[in-house]
C-alpha cells in the first residue's frame, strides 16, 4: 500500500514536472517565430546569415527569426514538400519563374499585404518581375544578366559573335586548359543551352496573340543551331574539360576559378566566387555573344522573396523583409552575392560603380528572362534529356529536340 | 451453430482477449494511420487528378495509368530497375558470401577484419555515396587520380558522365554498401552449423567445395533467402545512391523506379502520375515478398 502510494506520489510529481516545462515551452512558442529559407548563393557567407539574424532579433524582440540555408538546387523541392505537408515557410527565396506556379496553388500572397510601402517603392521599377495580374507576388531579391568572364593571362580576345568564342576556344585549348566552361550533368537550371538558344535568336515557345505560351520551339533552326553548337564544342573540338558530363553548373565553374579555362558564361557572383577561391588572374567581363547576324541576347534571371500563404506568421514576415531592405543589409548582402542592387538607394552606393557592374548594366539592356509559366520544371528537364542525349550522340540535335518539343506539347496539352 | 457462435464468442471475446486487444489497439492505430492510410491515399491519387501539391480533385480512373504506360521511359526505368535490383542482390550475395567464408576461418585478427567489414554498412547510406561522388570525380577523384599516377589508365573515364559507367559506378555503390549485412547474416548462419557435421565429413572423405554445396549451403539456406529477400526491398528502392551520385542521369540512364517517382512527384508535381510508379513499385515488391514467404514457409515445413 505504501509502495503504491509512493509510486502515485512519483507520478503526480513527473506529471507537474511536464506541465511546468511543457507551459514554459508553449510561452516560448507564443513569440511568432519567422522561418526564412535562404538560398545559398555564391559568395553568401555564414557570418552574414548569423549576423543578420541576431541583428533582426535585437531589433525586434517580440519576433524569432530562424534562417534556414538551402542549397539551390533542393530549393524548388524542400519549398513543394513543405507546402504539400501543410507548414510552409514564412519566406523563402524562390526562382522567380516559380512564382506562377505558386499562384496557382494559392500559396502565396501580394507583398503589398505585408511589406511596407518605403521598402516597396525603394525597389527598381525594371526588376519588379513578379509582378502577375497586376500584383506584387514577389520582392527582387537577386536579379542580373548573365555575362561572359574572360581570364585575361589565357586570352585577351573579346569575341563578337560565338563563332569568334569558338575559334579562340580552340587556339588557347592545350592539355590542361580550356577554352570554355560547360556544365553538362543535369541540374535545377538549363542556364547553358538557354545562353546558345537566345545568343542564335530562339526562344522555348512561340508566343500566342493574347500574350500566353503556344507550342514549343526548342527544337526551331535557332534550338538546333545552338544545340549542335554545344555539340560541337563539347565532343569535336574538346575545348571544355574532359569531365563536362558529370558536373553541374556549380562544379563546373570551379574550373574557372582556379586560371584553367580561358571563358565562362556566369552571373554577377563570379567576382566574390573568385575572391573566395583566391583567384589571382585578372577578369575582364564582357557581354554574351550573339552567332553571326544575330544581336547579343543574354538571360537575366531574378530570384524572389515571397511569403506563403499558410505560413502562421505573416506580419512579423513583412516585418523581417522590411529590415532585410535597409541598405545597410541589403547593399552587404548585394556585394556578397555579386549581383547588382535592386533597390534605388543601394543602386546609388560607389561599390555598385565598378567594371562588372558597368557590363551587368550594359548586359541587362538586351536580356530575356526565362518563360513565366507554370510546369517549367518539367520542360526544363526534357530539354535537359534532349541535350544530353546529343551529347552522348544518342540522337543528333534535330532529333533530340523534335522529341522534345513533341513531349512538351504533349504535356502542356497541346 | 449456435453452439459454435458462443464457443468462437468466449474464445475471441473473453476477458484475456479484450486485455490483449485493448493492448494492441495503439499499435493498430499507429499502423493504420501511418502505413495502411499512405497506401490507400497513394492508390486513390494514381485514380484521382491531383493538384500540384497532390490533393484529389476529380475521379479520373485509370488515365494516370494509361498516361504513364504509354510512355517508353517507364517501361526503360521499369526494367533497369529490376536489372539493377537483380544485379546488385546477387553480387552481394556473392560477395557477401566469400566474405563470410573468409570471416568464418580462423585466423589471427580476424575480429578487426570483421569490425572493418561492418563499417560500409554501419555508415549512413547517403555519407557513403557522397564519398564515392568524391572518389569518382573525374578531375580529382581518388580513382582517376590512381588510375593515372599508377599508369594503369592514363585516360581514364568519365565514371559519371557516360550511361553504362555510370550505371556500373552507381550500382558498385549500392553493392559496397549492402555486402556487410549479406555476410554478417551468412557468418552467423555459418557458425550456427555444427561441427560434427563437417568432421562427418572429412571422415567420409569430403573436399572443400564438397562440405561448402552439401553442409553449409544447406545449413544457411533459410538465411540466404531472408537475406536476400530484404536485400532486393532495399536495393528495388535505393533512392539515396542514385540521386546522390547521378539524379537518374545521364539523361535517363540511372533513372529507377523510386527516383522516377520523386522526380515526378516532387521535381515536376505531377502527383497521379508519381502515384502510378508508386503503385507500381508496390505491386511488384508485394508480389516479390509473396514469393519469398511462399518459399520460406515452404522450406520451413521441410525442414
Amino acid at each position: 500500500m505504501r509502495r503504491m502510494r509512493s509510486i502515485g506520489v512519483l507520478v503526480m510529481v513527473l506529471l507537474l514536472l511536464t506541465t511546468v516545462l511543457y507551459a514554459g515551452g508553449q510561452r516560448e512558442e507564443a513569440k511568432p517565430t519567422v522561418t526564412v529559407l535562404w538560398a545559398l548563393y555564391d559568395g553568401l557567407t555564414e557570418e552574414y546569415r548569423a549576423e543578420l539574424q541576431s541583428a533582426f532579433m535585437a531589433a525586434h524582440p517580440d519576433i524569432n527569426l530562424d534562417i534556414v540555408p538551402v542549397p539551390w538546387d533542393q530549393m524548388y523541392d524542400r519549398i513543394t514538400t513543405s507546402l504539400a505537408g501543410g507548414r510552409p515557410p514564412e519566406v523563402s527565396v524562390i526562382g522567380t519563374r516559380w512564382a506562377l506556379e505558386f499562384m496557382e496553388l494559392d500559396a502565396i500572397v501580394p507583398m503589398e499585404d505585408y511589406v511596407s510601402q518605403a521598402t516597396i517603392d525603394n525597389i527598381l521599377p525594371g526588376t519588379k518581375e513578379a509582378v502577375i495580374e497586376g500584383r506584387l507576388m514577389g520582392l527582387p531579391v537577386a536579379a542580373g544578366a548573365r555575362i561572359l568572364a574572360i581570364n585575361t593571362e589565357i586570352t585577351d580576345k573579346v569575341p563578337a559573335t560565338m563563332e569568334e568564342m569558338r575559334a579562340e576556344a580552340l587556339r588557347v585549348t592545350t592539355d590542361d586548359r580550356y577554352g570554355l566552361i560547360m556544365p553538362g550533368r543535369k541540374h535545377t537550371e538549363l542556364t547553358d543551352f538557354a545562353y546558345y538558344l537566345y545568343a542564335a535568336g530562339g526562344d522555348f515557345f512561340e508566343m500566342e496573340p493574347d500574350g500566353t505560351y503556344g507550342r514549343s520551339t526548342v527544337n526551331s533552326a535557332a534550338g538546333v543551331k545552338a544545340l549542335e553548337f554545344m555539340v560541337q564544342l563539347a565532343t569535336e573540338d574538346e575545348v571544355v574539360p574532359p569531365g563536362f558530363m558529370a558536373t553541374t553548373r556549380m562544379e563546373a565553374h570551379p574550373v574557372f576559378y582556379s586560371g584553367r579555362a580561358g571563358y565562362v558564361m556566369i552571373g554577377a557572383w563570379v567576382e566574390s566566387a573568385l575572391a573566395d577561391a583566391g583567384a589571382t588572374f585578372d577578369v575582364k567581363y564582357a557581354q554574351i555573344p550573339g552567332f553571326e547576324g544575330t544581336p547579343s541576347t543574354p538571360l537575366v534571371i531574378t530570384d524572389s522573396l515571397v511569403i506563403f500563404k499558410d505560413a502562421a506568421n505573416k506580419e512579423a514576415a513583412g516585418k523581417f523583409i522590411d529590415f532585410f531592405y535597409q541598405d545597410e543589409w541589403k547593399a552587404r548582402f548585394d556585394e556578397l552575392i555579386g549581383f547588382p542592387p535592386v533597390t534605388a538607394s543601394a543602386a546609388e552606393l560607389p561599390q555598385f560603380q565598378t567594371p562588372l557592374y558597368e557590363a551587368l548594366n550594359e548586359a541587362a539592356v538586351t536580356a530575356k528572362p526565362w518563360p513565366l509559366m507554370e510546369g517549367f520544371a518539367e520542360v526544363t528537364d526534357i530539354v535537359w534529356d534532349a541535350v544530353t542525349a546529343a551529347y552522348l550522340g544518342q540522337a543528333t540535335p534535330q532529333a533530340a529536340l523534335d522529341d522534345a518539343a513533341r513531349q512538351i506539347d504533349r504535356m502542356r496539352g497541346f | 451453430m449456435g453452439a459454435s457462435t458462443v464457443s468462437l464468442r468466449s474464445r475471441y471475446w473473453n476477458k484475456e482477449a479484450q486485455l490483449a486487444y485493448l493492448l494492441m489497439l495503439p499499435a493498430v492505430v499507429l499502423l493504420l494511420s501511418l502505413m495502411v492510410y499512405p497506401i490507400a491515399y497513394v492508390f486513390m491519387m494514381s485514380l484521382y487528378r491531383t493538384d500540384r501539391l497532390g490533393r484529389l480533385q476529380e475521379f479520373a480512373g485509370m488515365a494516370a495509368y494509361l498516361e504513364v504506360f504509354s510512355t517508353r521511359v517507364f517501361w526503360e526505368t521499369t526494367v533497369r530497375t529490376a536489372v539493377w535490383t537483380v544485379l546488385a542482390v546477387v553480387v552481394k550475395a556473392v560477395l557477401g558470401m566469400i566474405i563470410a567464408l573468409v570471416l568464418n576461418v580462423e585466423y589471427t585478427g580476424r575480429r578487426t577484419a570483421r569490425m572493418l567489414f561492418i563499417i560500409p554498412w554501419a555508415s549512413s547510406v547517403p555519407i557513403s555515396a557522397m564519398l564515392w561522388k568524391w572518389v569518382y570525380d573525374h578531375e580529382f577523384g581518388l580513382l582517376n587520380q590512381t588510375l593515372r599516377a599508377t599508369g594503369i589508365w592514363t585516360n581514364p573515364p568519365v565514371w559519371l558522365g557516360a550511361p553504362t559507367s555510370a550505371f556500373i559506378s552507381t550500382i558498385w555503390v549500392d553493392i559496397w554498401v549492402g555486402v556487410p549485412f549479406m555476410a554478417l547474416i551468412f557468418l552467423a548462419g555459418m557458425q550456427a552449423i555444427s561441427r560434427d557435421l563437417y568432421e562427418s565429413g572429412d571422415i567420409d572423405g569430403a573436399n572443400a567445395t564438397q562440405k561448402f554445396v552439401h553442409i553449409t549451403i544447406p545449413g544457411i539456406r533459410h538465411l540466404i533467402l531472408i537475406a536476400t529477400m530484404l536485400s532486393s526491398l532495399w536495393t528495388f528502392n535505393d533512392f539515396n545512391t542514385v540521386f546522390i551520385l547521378t539524379k537518374g542521369g545521364p539523361g535517363t540512364s540511372t533513372e529507377i523506379l523510386i527516383t522516377a517517382v520523386y522526380k515526378h512527384g516532387f521535381e515536376w508535381l505531377r502527383f497521379s502520375r508519381a502515384a502510378v510508379m508508386a503503385v507500381v513499385t508496390f505491386v511488384i515488391l508485394t508480389m516479390l515478398s509473396l514469393i519469398y514467404a511462399r518459399m520460406f514457409f515452404r522450406q520451413e515445413r521441410d525442414l
